[in-house]
């Protein structure tokens, strides 16, 4: 049915696409915050560069990340000649690519769930004597953390079906990068139907098991009050 | 206790707040219609808004120098706030909300159970906030704020949602933190009534200024069935012309 | 340009002093009678000129080999041909899924024998002259140095491409060749497979791999890979470039006629000008 390599692709995407999703947390957490709650004179511009990943096509987005971080690029030139680190072509550019490609998707919930936790009860812990990061620990992020944790599963759903940019700045390898994603394509393009559609079935359990989660946890919160 | 608001200056939406006033009572009463900027004062004396201008005292430490840049943060000012939509954190239990500021090492007069029994809500503490009732949440609000041990107490219309019945349950409890507390309060009210139960000085404010400042009494003096027939009459016709009822048709 | 023997027809231009004199609403009749035929002929014209086009699924090695030949082609025939260049293992993919080929230039007899299983193609018109060879490319301005195909087991290369060598010909040409030189173990692991040759070239190009194996003739149009190594023929696996005429095809004359010459000698001088091996005669 499904063989060890198969079963190798799967375990990969899941891995990769949690841990993307892991590291671009704090990032999305940070932005989404300020997005919330300050204005400053160049914050559509910051907005419009935030979605861009969203709204551009992803091999574009794989484009320019290739000539970024590519041997010859601006960071990863700097990585290759200093660090000795590559990243193309690696599974750190696998990495990159799923957090790249859904990092909007997080700010944007992130965002809202923050700007719908009501600023008087912040005001009030202040007045109650918490310092700032107690205040954000202790009421914004308890409040905030149902929107924030179906921000993350969405990012997560949307790294496992990454497709367009891991494969510009990535590669298929077998081993190596080689996603579900990547992998259903392949399988097509070398006429195996039935192999693509194997790791299809699997790539829909995935995704339904990701959305049945945060049902979950979505009904879960509301149980205490 | 001396609280001193001098030269207030804080531009709102439709007019600027400009305050300049030495309090000395220990219940007072700011009395105003809404929209005339009480609750920006109490936000500025809690030190969550910075005014333009100010210089904002209590007792003998200065909270706002805006000449020196000096402007003390909301959480060292121990200032306790009930704000007008009481603020409970839904996430928190009865308890949770309570113990939120709590200072344990304080003066016995603010120890938890104290305030608990002063309060009555032992009953309540494992209760969740949105299953409280309203004279119920009034009650936690007020005893949270209490239970930081605070040097004055910010009250924005704290009865304005209660029904008269529940009004006079709760007055007992406010009256209880004024004797049995001692704390010096400020009062946003629009209710005379309120006002002349539990305030010693009353501050009435129109547009970002106070107009009026004096006893209780004196505001009120006439405050007798005739004013409120008057005042009753006066809105009354307002009303057959199209227009809104004032402020001042209830005032001599 | 003549096509399928017809002359271009010109729209009949109006002379005044030879025209007879009519009343107004024939002389209406008849500008509208002139319109309507001027412009069925320009749709005929249209028609026809898309009639002439062939279209030819090509391996990516022969693109520009190809382009040239079709150039001077066009001109002699008066057919039009249209390429679609990739692995050839993704368009005969196409192909049996009923793309709209006429004829089929794959990179290794593989993919041809399995379209002419599924009678796909039209067996009397299977071409095989075309050859090519193998080389180990390294970026232009790269220090590697890599003299044979041993260099690559070595520590210095970290990363070769090839075309994907499960399908692309290119790919299984380069397997088949570091298989038979034991050396595919060692490799295997820095292996990055690519959609095609010209994308392993590309990938060379922008120094994101150390290495790569592509075609002599696809090195030799580069500027910007340096070959370092030639595999010779006798040390690799045969290489053998199939043409045929696709049965499905609506212009199996004109297709035919492409085939022929492309097996000509005024064809092959242009494959042998761009680096590939031109067998006499199969």
């Amino acid at each position: 049915m499904m063989s060890a390599e198969d079963w190798q692709i799967v375990w990969f995407t899941a891995w990769v696409s949690a841990l993307s999703t892991l590291v671009i947390l704090p990032f999305g957490l940070a932005a989404g915050l300020l997005l919330a709650r300050r204005d400053w004179p160049s914050k559509s511009g910051v907005e419009t560069i935030l979605s861009l990943p969203l709204v551009m096509p992803p091999v574009a987005t794989g484009l320019i990340l290739l000539k970024l971080l590519g041997r010859r690029g601006a960071l990863g030139g700097f990585l290759h000649d200093t660090l000795h680190l590559d990243i193309v072509f690696t599974w750190l550019a696998v990495l990159v690519s799923l957090s790249v490609m859904s990092f909007p998707l997080l700010v944007r919930s992130v965002r809202v769930a923050f700007e719908e936790v009501n600023p008087r009860l912040e005001q009030i812990a202040r007045t109650l004597g918490a310092s700032d990061l107690r205040v954000f620990w202790a009421i914004t992020m308890p409040l905030a953390a149902r929107g924030i944790i179906a921000g993350m599963i969405l990012a997560f759903a949307r790294a496992l079906g990454e497709f367009g940019a891991t494969i510009m700045v990535a590669g298929n390898i077998p081993g190596q990068t080689s996603t579900l994603s990547l992998a259903i394509f392949q399988s097509v393009q070398l006429g195996q139907d039935s192999h693509a559609f194997r790791l299809l079935a699997v790539s829909v359990v995935l995704a339904f098991a990701a959305v049945w989660a945060s049902e979950y946890l979505a009904r879960r919160k509301r149980a205490p009050l | 206790m001396k609280l001193l608001l001098q030269r207030i200056c804080l531009p709102l939406k439709e007019f600027t707040l400009e305050v300049d006033v030495e309090i000395q009572s220990q219940v007072t009463a700011i009395f105003g219609p809404s929209g005339a900027g009480k609750t920006s004062l109490l936000d500025l004396v809690a030190g969550l808004r910075s005014p333009k201008c100010a210089l904002i005292q209590l007792n003998d430490r200065v909270l706002t120098n805006t000449a020196r840049g000096l402007n003390v943060s909301a959480r060292s000012r121990e200032i306790g706030y009930v704000p007008q939509d009481l603020a409970l954190f839904p996430h928190l239990s009865v308890r949770g909300n309570l113990l939120f500021g709590y200072k344990a090492a304080s003066n016995s007069l603010f120890r938890f159970e104290h305030v608990i029994d002063v309060m009555e809500i032992q009953p309540l503490l494992s209760r969740g906030v949105t299953a409280l009732s309203g004279g119920e949440k009034q009650r936690v609000a007020l005893a949270r704020a209490l239970l930081t041990a605070p040097r004055l107490v910010l009250l924005d219309e704290p009865l304005a949602s209660l029904d008269l019945k529940l009004k006079a349950k709760i007055i007992p409890y406010l009256c209880r933190v004024r004797d049995e507390f001692h704390l010096p309060m400020l009062y946003v009210t629009h209710d005379p009534a309120e006002a002349a139960v539990l305030c010693d000085e009353v501050l009435v404010m129109e547009h970002g200024r106070f107009v009026r400042q004096g006893k209780a009494e004196g505001i009120f003096a006439d405050f007798s069935a005739t004013l409120a027939a008057d005042g009753h009459s006066r809105r009354v016709e307002r009303l057959k012309l199209g227009e809104k009822p004032q402020f001042s048709d209830d005032l001599r | 340009m003549k096509l399928l023997g017809l002359n271009p027809i010109a729209t009949p231009v109006k002379h005044p002093t030879v025209q007879p004199r009519y009343s107004i609403h024939s002389a209406v009749v008849n500008s509208v009678l002139r319109r309507l035929t001027a412009g069925f002929v320009v749709a005929l014209i249209w028609c026809a000129a898309r009639a002439g086009d062939l279209t030819v699924f090509a391996a990516a090695s022969l693109s520009d080999a190809l382009k040239e030949i079709a150039v001077i082609y066009e001109k002699q025939s008066g057919d039009r041909v249209v390429f679609n260049f990739g692995a050839s293992s993704v368009l005969a993919r196409q192909i049996e899924e009923g793309a709209p080929a006429d004829i089929f230039f794959s990179a290794d007899e593989a993919k041809m024998d399995g379209l002419e299983k599924l009678g796909l193609i039209l067996k009397e018109t299977r071409r095989s002259r075309l050859s090519n060879s193998l080389v180990i490319v390294v970026a232009a301005d790269s220090p590697l140095q890599v003299p044979s195909a041993h260099d690559l087991a070595g520590d210095k290369v970290k990363r070769i491409a090839l075309a994907d060598p499960k399908a692309v010909p290119a790919g299984v040409y380069a397997r088949a060749y570091l298989e038979k030189a034991r050396l595919w173990p060692a490799v295997e692991r820095k292996i990055v497979p690519t959609e095609n040759v010209r994308a392993a070239l590309a990938a060379v190009e922008s120094g994101n791999v150390d290495a790569g194996i592509v075609y002599k003739t696809d090195a030799r149009i580069s500027r910007k890979v340096r070959v370092t190594c030639e595999v010779k023929p006798e040390e690799g696996p045969p290489i053998s470039y199939p043409m045929a005429v696709v049965k499905e095809s609506s212009r199996i004359e004109a297709g035919k006629r492409f085939v022929r010459h492309l097996d000509s000698g005024e064809a092959g001088r242009v494959f042998e000008k761009y680096g590939f091996i031109v067998r006499k005669q199969r």
